[in-house]
This record gives structure tokens, sequence and C-alpha cells, in this order.
């Protein structure tokens, strides 16, 4: 069941794949008929913060990865995070945050320039000098005290700029909450990373050991507010999925929103009747 | 060389000084963003109590005061709203005001011993705006650095003005309640099971 489920998951992500290249081959925006559809979903990410939902076709499959992710979740990542918690000081967690982000830096520095963001390049690019070398390896951020503040980027919110939909939600074991065109945009970002390129032993225990303190040091800081939200939750898939939707479209939108998208909330005709 | 750049300085900083001139007072409401002072200025009291029973008492008390909670409510059922018997609504409205004054709780926790100060505002329509705060003396690099806390405001006809939704960067409190009981709703059968079934994991969620 959950295989046929992946299997189909599989099978659209490719065709979904394949369809994106047919589209880049053709150049980015025009006028054919199918393009009226992501044109209106890149203004959509654009413009805004949050919409009220999202595209779930894979729901029945996304919950049982979303249970198969809280399985391993509660007995891998959070004792790990709560051990790494336990075990180093909170300024030396900072410090590893830090020394993660400014590692990302090259990647987001490619993405910046993909998106035409030549300014927020020059500041990746900037925090990345300044980090590596005063900011002793980029455990400190000196840059931020001198006004260049963090951002990132990643591939999925570049496809997102070129004008690809965000596609149907998508939810993975251990990789998280993503899209179709975001969880394509993770593979592409794996090549984005130079360590990728070095293939030697040392290498390998860098990447394997950056892939683990990571995933624990990125569970360690939400160890609290997920609790919380899980704990205030009707249904903790769909809270979720509406925080990581509303977060993303921010994210992609280089936190620029014009709040006009947004669904009423005040306006009800038959509201005043009721009172 | 040196005139030139200079001049080149002065061009680029004018066009933006006519930029941010142009686009920032256009879309400011100043009752909104008042309104909201307001309720900053007493929920920075709340959030320098020291005691949780204090606090949670203080944002049950501000959530009262002046969030329209029957607004959301009512927000946060969606299309499902029209579909709810009055006798469902008697049930669910106290039952989400429990809620809501609950998750408000927990979320403005994260800004005990904190100062809000509202930053600007938005005006969707003539009745919506969005009046955004920030964490006063946030050092460059914390966690409040960059978080921007939004507040949802509603006027009525009659100039009344109330709270409709909270958010941080982005992400919205009725937003995220509306996408989940909808979610709950649709996966017990829609309609008045749905319903029923919202409020059956309602009272075991508030103990009401």
């Amino acid at each position: 069941m959950v295989r046929n489920g992946f299997k189909r998951v599989v099978l659209a992500g490719a065709a979904w794949a394949s369809s994106l290249c047919a589209a880049a081959a053709q150049g980015v925006a025009g006028d054919q008929p199918d393009t009226p559809v992501a044109q209106s979903e890149i203004d959509a990410a654009l413009s805004t913060s949050a919409s009220p939902d999202v595209a779930d076709p894979w729901e029945g499959f996304n919950r049982k990865m979303f249970s198969a992710h809280l399985f391993l979740d509660g007995n891998l990542l959070v004792p790990a995070a709560k051990a790494y918690r336990a075990t180093t000081p909170k300024k030396g967690r900072r410090g590893i945050r830090r020394f993660l982000a400014n590692i990302r830096a090259p990647g987001v520095f490619v993405n910046d320039i993909l998106q035409g963001e030549f300014g927020r390049a020059g500041e990746t690019l900037g925090r990345f000098v300044v980090n590596s070398t005063i900011g002793a390896g980029g455990f400190a951020d000196p840059a931020a005290q001198l006004g260049i503040p963090a951002h990132g980027e990643d591939f999925g919110q570049t496809l997102a700029v070129w004008g690809v939909g965000s596609g149907p939600y998508l939810f993975l074991p251990l990789v998280g909450p993503s899209t179709s065109r975001d969880g394509f945009g993770k593979i592409v970002q794996i090549g984005m990373d130079p360590l990728f390129y070095v293939r030697t032993p040392p290498a390998d225990i860098a990447r394997y050991t950056r892939a683990g303190v990571g995933g624990i040091s990125a569970r360690e800081q939400f160890l609290d507010p997920l609790a919380e939200i899980e704990a205030k939750s009707l249904d903790y898939y769909a809270s979720f999925r509406s925080f990581y939707t509303q977060a993303r479209k921010r994210e992609i939108a280089n936190g620029k929103v014009d709040y006009s998208d947004l669904p009423d909330i005040g306006e009800f005709e038959e509201f005043d009747d009721l009172k | 060389m040196k005139t030139i750049a200079a001049n080149i300085g002065r061009l680029a900083f004018g066009a933006v000084a006519a930029a941010v001139a142009t686009t920032a007072p256009a879309s400011a409401d100043e009752a909104a963003e008042t309104f909201v002072a307001g309720i900053l200025d007493e929920a920075n009291a709340v959030f320098a109590a020291a005691d949780q029973a204090a606090r949670d008492a203080g944002v049950e008390a501000l959530v009262d005061k002046y969030v329209d909670v029957e607004r959301v409510a009512r927000f946060t059922l969606g299309q499902y709203a029209r579909q709810a018997t009055p006798e469902q609504m008697a049930v669910y409205m106290p039952l989400f005001r429990k809620y809501a004054t609950s998750v408000y709780s927990s979320t403005l926790d994260e800004y005990t011993g904190e100062k809000l100060a509202v930053e600007d505002s938005i005006d969707r329509t003539e009745r919506d705006f969005i009046v955004n705060s920030k964490v006063v003396g946030a050092k460059p690099g914390s966690q409040y650095a960059d978080l921007v806390v939004h507040w949802r405001v509603y006027r009525a006809q009659d100039g009344k003005q109330s709270v409709v939704d909270a958010g941080a960067s982005g992400v919205w409190l009725a937003i995220e309640q509306q996408s989940t009981f909808k979610s709950v709703i649709a996966n017990n059968g829609g309609g008045a099971a749905g319903i029923d079934a919202l409020i059956a994991d309602l009272k075991a969620k508030v103990g009401g």
C-alpha cells in the first residue's frame, strides 16, 4: 500500500520533472497554453505570505509518511536533540548553527545569482568572507553586527522565482515537508554543495558528519516550538502543513509581502444577522 | 572622477528616497496603529510578569477585551460555518474561545520579558488592516532580530476595531486553525458529522 503510494509519487515526480525540462527548453515564460497556471502561481508565491490551503492530493500517502516520520522523530531525532541540548552550552550550539549556515553560503550565493538578486548575492558573499575570517571560521556572526543580515535561498525558491508552481504538498520521513517543486529543488541543491565534488574519505566523513550534526542541530532548535504545536493541534499533520506552507511563501518572496491574498477574516454578510 | 561617483551616489540616494517617500505613507493606517500600540502597552506589562499563571490570566483578559473571537471562530470553520446548526454553533463558540485563548497564551509566552512596538501598517481594505510590530532592541543576529509580529485588525461599520488574527513572520494563527479545522471536519465525513467530530476534538483539547 505504502509502496504503491510511493511508486505513484516517484512516477508523478518524474513526469513533473520532465515537464519542467520541457518548459525550460521552451524558455521560462511565454504565452503557451499551459503557462497561465504557472504564472498565476508565481504571482501568488511572490505577492503573499499565506494562502489558506495548499494542494495536497497525496494526503493519504503524506499522512503515512508523516506517521513514519513521527516514529523516527520520537525514537531517534528527539532523543538525540535532547542529548545534544543537555551536553552542550547554548552559545556553543549557536556557534554550530552559524558554522553550518556559513558553509551553506556558496549554495545560497548561486541561488541569489540564479534569481537575479545581485544585491543579495553581494550580501551572501560579504557575509561569507567576513564570517569565515574574523568570524572564527563561521562560528561567530560579526557580519550581522555590521548590518548584513543572514538570508537563506535554495533551488526550490529559485524555481519558484522562475515561475514553476509549487506542485502538490509532499512530506517525506526525515526529509520533512516540501512540495514536488521544492523536493526536486532539494535534490538539485545537493549538487550546489562544493563538498559534493570532493570524493575523498575525509570529505566523505565531513559530509556525513555535517548531515548528522545538521539534522540534530536543526531539530534541537525546534524541540520546543514543535512540541508546543503538537500539543495544541487538533490535527498535527494539517497544522504542520499550514505552518510550513505559510512560512515557505514568505521565504520565497524574500520576506517582502503585500498581504493582498490573505483570506478575508472579518467580512461575513450573515454575521451581523446572527448577533 | 570623484564628482561623477558622488553624483551617481546622490542620484541613487534620491531615487531610493523618492521610492520610500511614495510607497511608505500611502498604505499606513494611523487609527489601526494606535489601536495596536495600545494593546501592546498592556501586553508588554503582561510579558513582564514572572509568573506563568499571571501571564496566562493577562493574555486571557487581553483576548476578551480586544479579539473578536466570534468572528474568528466563524472564519476558522471556513465553508462549514454555513452548514453548522445553531446548536452546534452554540457549543462551538465557547470551546473555540477557550482554545484560541490557550493558543495565544502559549504563542505569546515566547515574548516573556520582551517588549513589542508598532513598526508600520498596511491597509488591505478600508475595514481590514495589518499592523506590524517588532521586538524592541533586538540584537542583530538574535532570534528576535528579523522577527515581525503581525496583528490583523478589523474595523466594523460602526468604527469599532478588533483583532481578528495574529502571526509572526508571515505565519498566521487563524489561517492555520482554519486549515486544521477544515481538515478535521473533512476527514470525519464533512458536514454535520464532521463538525461534531471537531467539537469533540476541541472538547478533548481544552477540557470543556
